[in-house]
């Protein structure tokens, strides 16, 4: 819908621009208890134009998309960074990086679209197997969450790209309570694709459905996990996690040059020397990634960035301006979340490259430690200390799962418990719901192997 | 189409196509906005939108949408896609709109901003902090100025008009000596003006201060039990428990913990908490709640008793519990009766907590998480800065454990919060 040439507004361009028209669609609908507490749907598009000059940048977005206003788009963020150059006249004769590619790409449903009707009668039988086989739960949700982000760029370097990048997911959060507290866990499904290409089928999840209320059963009888540095394993979704947020961030090149302490740590060894980190494009294996990206919302070509490799760090993640400043080539991680946002540097799909171990010779090895399985949320700053939450996790005693945990914290500083990781696993799994904040939430992905390593867990 | 006309037209078609009851909002606006990243002017955006969004019940059942776009042809589109939503959704008696109250406009702050004067503060704040904390590097700091307007309309006749102009500022930095980092922080507030140097608005220049104060930590002598010091910054990291527990999603889902405990002590006895988005003294209220109600100050928690819930006009219906004219938010916490100065003083042993990165709280309230950009306290002096420190505990026991509340507090524009001393903390 919106693979528009724009090489029509090109005479309008006067300096280094970019222009991009784009259109987010969301679907959203939850039940509580059976009830349709959220019935939903939404559009937000508009274009908008950057302009570089002299170091500073002017952008302007409306959500009119007609040849006018696009014109009067591209005119104010001349004049704004107009209005930047005149206050300020430090950084006169830089200029970006001449790069320039061309994609197109339309992940769109290849299924017969569903409408409203249909989603909530998925819902509801998601729900009635809920209630009618677990009882004895206090409280279901279940939410179906839609996002089509679909955008075309031309930059005034020759760039054009269309990219329709939708991303479906469905959320099951299940409460049950012993000796009259609550205790909660949820999981989360979908990915890349819309609703359709997940959720045609709710008998395809009953079985997920019956390992998460087996989980929640065990930890509602959990015990406090021992505070204190363990030997731990992380699996894919904490794993993810503390490659996004714990080492991922503090690589962002913006971030570098904001004081992040990996600025300090470029060509050494960071790692274990079997932990190879990857910023992935757009495919690894031959598999598409949670996130695609194939250009980037600056016109650059979008190339895995290799962060870590074999322990040692390698490279830092870049746009047009961080590379000139470090004199180095784009990266193609400029993104940007709605019409009206500009492109910052963003992480598309972080992962560890995985190892050879298999899970359960890594659960084996350990006498007394925990099997980390699952993330609430995380935190990590300039330092790489982190900090996540961890709703469902085990046990390891004498290399076996023990008892399941009550929810807990974990934490550390991200490139010391990178060093203490011996073991990787040989499998890959991405997380379905990624979601970034870094002035703009975005989607991304985060997943990989489950690891092994020693990480400060909290107790009570 | 002027502004009202699209809500009036919106809510007229919506009924002519068969909706029960209808609601809309009409939106408008303009944000500029300054940004500095890596210490340096690098951005100068402008954002215009509009908006149009809808709800419209049909046989009690429900359809939400929003969109964009404001042509006739896309506003007739959506207004049928809306209600074939409802028609497609369940039934549920609670769905209603707020019923007719007197038609109002309400407006406060400029139109437009004063954009030179933008520059000069965000310029003048660069070079404070330069000068000021040689070893700070503001990471980002963005400088906005947003006016809008927006029209409510529902089919019970209820009519308001707002207009609004308010600014916002944001830093978020870190120190670097040599190879030393310290951990991010960040801080802002919202204004109507700024006749006043960007760093005095907020905590800004304490956090500043306490940043450059931070690129050389230690960690605590030993796991202890002990007092907390929460700051006004760090506050909203627990009290959003109390307040979420009091509010439509817990209470429908039935996993409240304050479900009946209405007039009852919830907490000590020293708290009084606040929602007053009426306030002169916030910049960050509003007139109208997002179900159609002129909005109305009122006490949350009242030394320590529950005063009322947070529901919405749904969630009230839903639970059989009051609603109340309010949508929550614009808090203001009571100031107690001790300096911060004589609150340290009063610790035997514990922590200054200015920012708590922890994972979401269980149900019940237990927590824990890193105390960032904190402090240790012992034998009633701030001792050092302190990294991979844990606290844990649980919210509800611990805001009945009120030591001190602060006779200061800090205006962010939204809220205002002071600093509260809490017991019996573990700190490891």
């Amino acid at each position: 819908m919106l693979n528009t040439d724009l090489n029509k507004f090109t005479s309008h361009f006067s300096a280094y621009t970019e222009l991009r028209v784009q259109e987010n669609r969301n679907n959203h609908i939850s039940m509580v208890n059976g009830d349709v507490m959220g019935n939903s749907i939404s559009s937000s598009s508009g274009v908008s134009s950057r302009v570089y000059k002299d170091g500073n940048w002017g952008f302007s977005s409306s959500p009119d998309l007609s040849d006018s206003a696009v014109e009067y788009v591209v005119k104010n963020a001349s004049d704004n960074v107009m209005f930047m150059n005149r206050r300020q006249k430090e950084q006169c004769g830089f200029i970006l990086p001449d790069i320039s590619g061309h994609h197109e790409i339309d992940l769109s449903t290849q299924h017969i679209r569903n409408d409203q009707k249909q989603w909530i009668e998925f819902l509801r039988n998601i729900d009635d197997y809920i209630a009618n086989k677990f009882s004895f739960l206090s409280s279901r949700t279940v939410v179906l969450s839609g996002l089509d982000m679909e955008k075309s760029l031309l930059t005034s370097s020759g760039s054009t790209s269309y990219s329709m990048t939708p991303r479906g997911i469905m959320y099951i959060s299940l409460t049950m309570e012993n000796n009259g507290e609550p205790v909660d866990l949820m999981d989360v499904f979908g990915g890349l694709g819309q609703l359709e290409d997940h959720f045609l089928d709710p008998s395809h999840f009953y079985n997920d459905i019956d390992i998460l209320v087996a989980h929640l059963q065990k930890k509602s009888t959990g015990v406090y996990a021992d505070a204190g540095l363990k030997d731990v394993i992380l699996d894919a979704d904490l794993a993810g996690i503390l490659a996004h947020e714990a080492i991922g961030h503090t690589t962002e090149a913006d971030l570098v040059l904001g004081g992040s302490v990996a600025g300090e740590f470029m060509g050494e060894q960071v790692a274990s020397e079997l932990v190879t980190l990857v910023d992935y494009a757009n495919t690894i294996d031959e598999q598409v990634c949670p996130v695609p990206v194939y250009i980037d919302d600056e016109g650059t070509p979008s190339k895995d960035t290799v962060i870590i490799e074999d322990g040692s760090l390698k490279s830092f993640m870049h746009n047009k301006d961080s590379a000139r400043h470090f004199d180095t080539k784009p990266t193609g991680n400029a993104r940007a979340y709605a019409f009206s946002d500009e492109p910052l540097i963003r992480m598309r799909n972080t992962a560890i490259r995985p190892g050879k171990s298999s899970l359960d010779e890594m659960i084996s090895s350990i006498d007394d430690g925990y099997y980390l399985m699952k993330s609430s949320n995380g935190q990590a700053d300039s330092t790489s200390e982190f900090m996540f939450g961890v709703p469902l996790g085990y046990e390891i005693k004498g290399g076996k799962l023990g008892n399941a945990i009550k929810d807990t914290t974990i934490s550390g500083v991200a490139f010391d418990v990178l060093k203490t990781i011996d073991m990787i696993s040989s499998d890959m799994t991405w997380s379905a719901g990624g979601m970034c904040g870094k002035k703009q939430w975005i989607p991304v992905g985060m997943g990989g192997p489950a690891i092994k390593c020693k990480v400060n867990i909290g107790g009570r | 189409m002027q502004n009202q006309d699209i809500s009036d037209y919106c809510i007229e078609q919506l009924l002519k196509a068969g909706a029960d009851k209808a609601q809309c909002i009409y939106s408008s606006g303009e944000k500029k906005e300054l940004n500095v990243d890596a210490g340096e002017f690098s951005l100068f955006r402008t954002n215009a939108n509009h908006g149009i969004s809808m709800m419209v019940i049909k046989d009690q059942k429900k359809g939400s949408l929003s969109i964009n776009k404001i042509g006739k042809d896309d506003i007739d589109e959506a207004i049928t896609t809306v209600l074939n939503m409802a028609k497609s959704s369940m039934a549920d008696d609670a769905y209603d709109i707020s019923e007719f109250q007197k038609a109002e406009s309400f407006s406060k702050g400029d139109a437009e901003p004063a954009l030179d004067m933008m520059y000069d503060r965000m310029e003048e704040f660069m070079e404070y902090s330069a000068d000021t904390f040689p070893i700070t590097i503001i990471e980002q700091a963005i400088l906005d100025f947003t006016a809008g307007n927006s029209c409510y309309r529902n089919s019970n006749g209820v009519s308001y008009n707002e207009k609004e102009g308010s600014y916002s500022f944001s830093a978020m930095f870190t120190s670097k000596d040599g190879k030393d980092t310290s951990s991010f922080n960040s801080a802002g507030f919202s204004s109507l003006d700024i006749n006043f140097p960007l760093h005095t608005g907020g905590s800004i220049n304490r956090l500043l201060k306490e940043s450059a104060e931070h690129v050389r930590t230690k960690v605590i002598p030993k796991k202890f039990t002990g007092d907390i010091i929460v700051t006004p910054d760090c506050i909203m990291s627990f009290m959003g428990f109390i307040l979420g527990n009091l509010s439509d999603f817990r209470l429908i889902a039935g996993t409240s913990l304050f479900r009946e405990h209405m007039n009852k002590q919830i907490i000590h006895e020293s708290l009084s908490i606040h929602s007053k988005p009426l306030s002169d003294k916030l910049s960050g209220g509003y007139f109208v709640t997002s179900d159609g109600y002129k909005a109305e100050d009122l006490t949350i928690i009242d030394k320590g008793i529950l005063q009322s819930f947070l529901l919405s006009l749904y969630g009230s219906k839903k639970t059989g519990l009051d609603k109340v004219p309010n949508s929550g938010g614009s808090l203001i916490i009571d100031t107690g009766d001790v300096p911060f100065e004589d609150m340290v003083q009063s610790v035997n042993e514990g922590i200054l907590l200015s920012r708590f990165s922890g994972g979401s709280p269980s149900d019940n309230g237990d927590f824990s998480g890193v105390a960032k950009n904190s402090f240790y306290i012992k034998n009633g002096k701030v001792q050092y800065p302190i990294s991979e420190t844990m606290v844990s505990g649980n919210i509800i026991d611990m805001f009945q454990k009120v030591k001190h509340i602060s006779s200061e507090s800090v205006n962010f524009g939204d809220e205002i919060f002071p600093w509260i001393q809490l017991g019996g903390i573990t700190v490891s």
